[in-house]
């Protein structure tokens, strides 16, 4: 049981290289909170400088109002879980589970009744005597935990956990995670690049981009109040869609259709789009066909799209339409950080959007969309800041 | 792991040609044994007559042997001295390779380099100045005198080999330990020195048979009883007169000095299988 306060954690290798830039935020006691971003912005590195295994180069870790830069890993009474679960292969399951406790010299009684207790939870009890070379992959990925648990540690640290399981594997630990984590109360961070983990599994997520810390917030602030265009379009999937936009007093145009935005959206932007290369984001659920509007009253625009490819899924139903464009240098570099692929010619905007599974939308055909405006974010295409942001508190990290 | 891979598919023509590798292997590398054997078991008066077998074998040449306190004291010597060597050097060969493979620090290039060229260098260029050495520093004709050549000379081969098995275990594993609550020593101890048995046991073996089987170092180095080994004893051997050579006797005890390389490579053989590692990461 324990908070985690981050106060400007940096790391800077040997080389000159930043992979941890100032990471400033506060893991409350028993939170389930999630770092996630691509591969290389520096989640893991601050995981492990949270552990121990990585040294800190400046800034204060403190749990529990002590300071623990200087702390070894083995002092610091944290359990983690590694990606590749790193299990003993020399030892039995129930040695694995048992060996830090063994460690800490705890009765043997005891470790027999902690480790029972623990394999228990994990429905590992007719697996305590075989070697992990013998289990399958989430059986392995179960040792790891159980190893974690059976020492009520103060933390669980867990870097990228699910990732090695097979896609419908990785759902069912997912939920056996949660139930875990709520039933056990203890604080969690954990490390991941799926943005649907992060959604699911999380109290609160930090996004990173680039060793910096983009937004700190619950899975509904990141997706419906992002800090900036990175986390606009790293959360939430399908992508929110980003287009060059233009700003016309209260009017933004679009590639395929100019909006008049409401007067507490133009209100919020002042006069800090006034000058600047704009993005505009929509998500995909802000579309709809037109014919299929639910509230009529609802402010929006309606437009002509030429659906290319449609894809229905029982519940859902997503069109794809492509608007001409160019895009901002910055969406380009954008993609790269999102690792996206298939963006297409430089001069259109491929765009998703999801509609009510009646509607009548066909492949190539022009189809009536409809745009709610109030849904509209504008974003400043150079600095990434959402203009448009109903905090006003200023973004965690001022742009790129 | 992959040795039998390739097993799967033979034509009889294969089977042919393996069957017939194998039988002129195994006779090319049995016969001087054989030979020996047979020499070790023949009467002095039958030692000549050019038989393989040629009857009437006698344990006479054993018993001689056995009866001689050089030789006797010569096996004490070559295991105590070997055995130690073989401990020293592999117990220091796992903390420099684990260094080596787990640390970055300067002049690492170095030692891997200088390692190998201590291997790559012709003993019989220092034993000379060794010779004059051991009698200044009193280790001349001691355990220790054969002890200390032997470890160098076979320290850079476990370096290497060591490094290698090491090189092969999961870094995780080692951090997982420290997570545990494992001090360093304790990590390596009880998670990396276990994983890397096979690779321990390779050395052992090799570190073992290069000082069993030495004859330039413990012929120079030892002048009396007190230090020389069995390599060295056996030309000391002499017939009942100096006119007669005594082939049996040295046959006899080479039988006699096979044995022990035997059963260690027996022994450890099952050890040295790799894949102990499988199972630690999701492979």
């Amino acid at each position: 049981m324990s908070e985690i306060v981050l106060d400007k954690l940096t790391k800077r290798y040997g080389d000159g290289y930043e992979a941890v830039k100032g990471a400033d935020f506060t893991v409350a006691d028993g939170e389930f909170f999630i770092l996630v971003g691509p591969s290389g912005c520096g989640k893991s590195t601050l995981l492990n400088m949270i552990v121990g295994l990585e040294d800190i180069t400046s800034g204060e870790l403190r749990v529990d109002d002590e300071v623990i830069n200087d702390v070894d890993p083995k002092d610091r009474n944290m359990a983690m879980v590694f990606q590749s679960y790193a299990i003993y292969p020399h030892m039995t399951v129930r040695d694995n589970i048992a060996f830090p406790l063994k460690i800490k010299k705890v009765p043997k009684e005891e470790i027999a009744k902690r480790v029972d207790e623990a394999a228990e939870l994990l429905e590992l009890t007719e697996h305590l005597d075989r070697k992990p070379v013998h289990l399958s992959g989430g059986q392995r990925q179960r040792v790891a935990m159980g190893r974690a648990i059976v020492r009520e540690p103060a933390a669980f640290l867990m870097d990228e956990p699910l990732s090695n399981l097979d896609a419908k594997l990785r759902v069912q630990m997912r939920t056996v995670l949660a139930r875990l984590q709520q039933r056990l109360g203890t604080t969690t961070v954990y490390v991941t690049h799926d943005q649907t983990e992060a959604m699911t599994l999380g109290d609160r997520v930090a996004v990173m981009r680039r060793g910096e810390v983009q937004q700190v917030g619950t899975p509904k602030e990141l997706y419906n109040d992002p800090a900036n265009l990175f986390v606009a379009g790293f959360i939430g999937s399908p992508a929110m869609n980003l287009l060059p936009a233009e700003l016309d007093g209260g009017t933004v145009k679009l590639p395929m259709v100019d909006v008049e935005l409401p007067a507490d959206i133009r209100e919020r932007i002042g006069d800090r789009a006034s000058g600047r290369h704009l993005i505009a984001g929509i998500r995909p659920e802000h579309f709809e066909d037109a014919a299929l509007v639910g509230d009529p009253d609802a402010p929006g625009v309606t437009f002509k799209a030429p659906i290319d490819v449609i894809e229905w899924m029982g519940a859902e139903l997503y069109v794809h339409f492509t608007v001409e464009g160019s895009a901002h240098e910055e969406l380009r570099e954008l993609a790269e950080d999102l690792e996206t692929v298939g963006l297409g010619p430089t001069d259109e905007a491929q765009i998703v959007a999801r509609l009510d599974i009646h509607s009548e939308a066909k492949e190539g055909q022009d189809t009536e969309l409809w745009l709610d405006t109030r849904k509209v974010l504008l974003f400043d295409a150079d600095s990434g800041e959402n203009l448009t942001r109903e905090a006003a508190a200023p973004a965690t990290a001022d742009g790129s | 792991m992959a040795t039998t891979g390739s097993t799967a598919k033979r034509t009889p023509v294969d089977s042919f040609v393996w069957a017939l590798g194998t039988i002129v292997v195994v006779v090319y590398a049995l016969v001087p044994i054989v030979w020996l054997v047979s020499l070790s078991l023949k009467p002095a008066d039958k030692l000549n007559d050019g038989k393989f077998f040629s009857g009437s074998p006698t344990m006479e040449n054993y018993r001689t042997i056995f009866k001689d306190p050089q030789f006797k004291h010569a096996l004490v010597n070559s295991i105590g001295i070997a055995l130690i060597a073989t401990v020293l050097a592999v117990v220091l060969a796992m903390f420099a390779a684990y260094a080596i493979v787990r640390l970055e620090f300067p002049g690492k290039k170095l030692v891997l380099s200088g390692a190998l060229a201590i291997a790559m260098f012709p003993p019989v260029a220092i034993i000379g100045p060794l010779f004059n050495m051991w009698r200044a520093l009193h280790l001349f004709d001691t355990w220790a005198g054969l002890i200390i050549p032997y470890m160098t000379f076979t320290l850079p081969l476990a370096i290497w080999t060591l490094s290698a098995f090491f090189r092969e275990i999961p870094w995780d594993l080692d951090k997982a330990a420290r997570v545990d609550g494992a001090t360093p020593f304790q990590a390596f101890r009880q998670v990396i020195a276990p994983l890397a048995a096979p690779g321990v046991f390779t050395s052992a073996i090799l570190v073992f048979i290069f000082a069993w089987n030495d004859f330039l170092f413990a012929a120079s180095l030892t002048s009396t009883n007190r230090a020389r080994t069995v390599p060295a004893a056996i030309a000391f051997f002499t017939g009942s007169s100096q006119f007669d050579f005594p082939a049996g006797s040295i046959a006899a005890a080479s039988v006699v000095v096979t044995i022990p390389i035997i059963v260690m490579v027996l022994i450890f053989q099952r050890r040295i299988v790799a894949g102990l590692t499988s199972g630690a990461v999701k492979g």
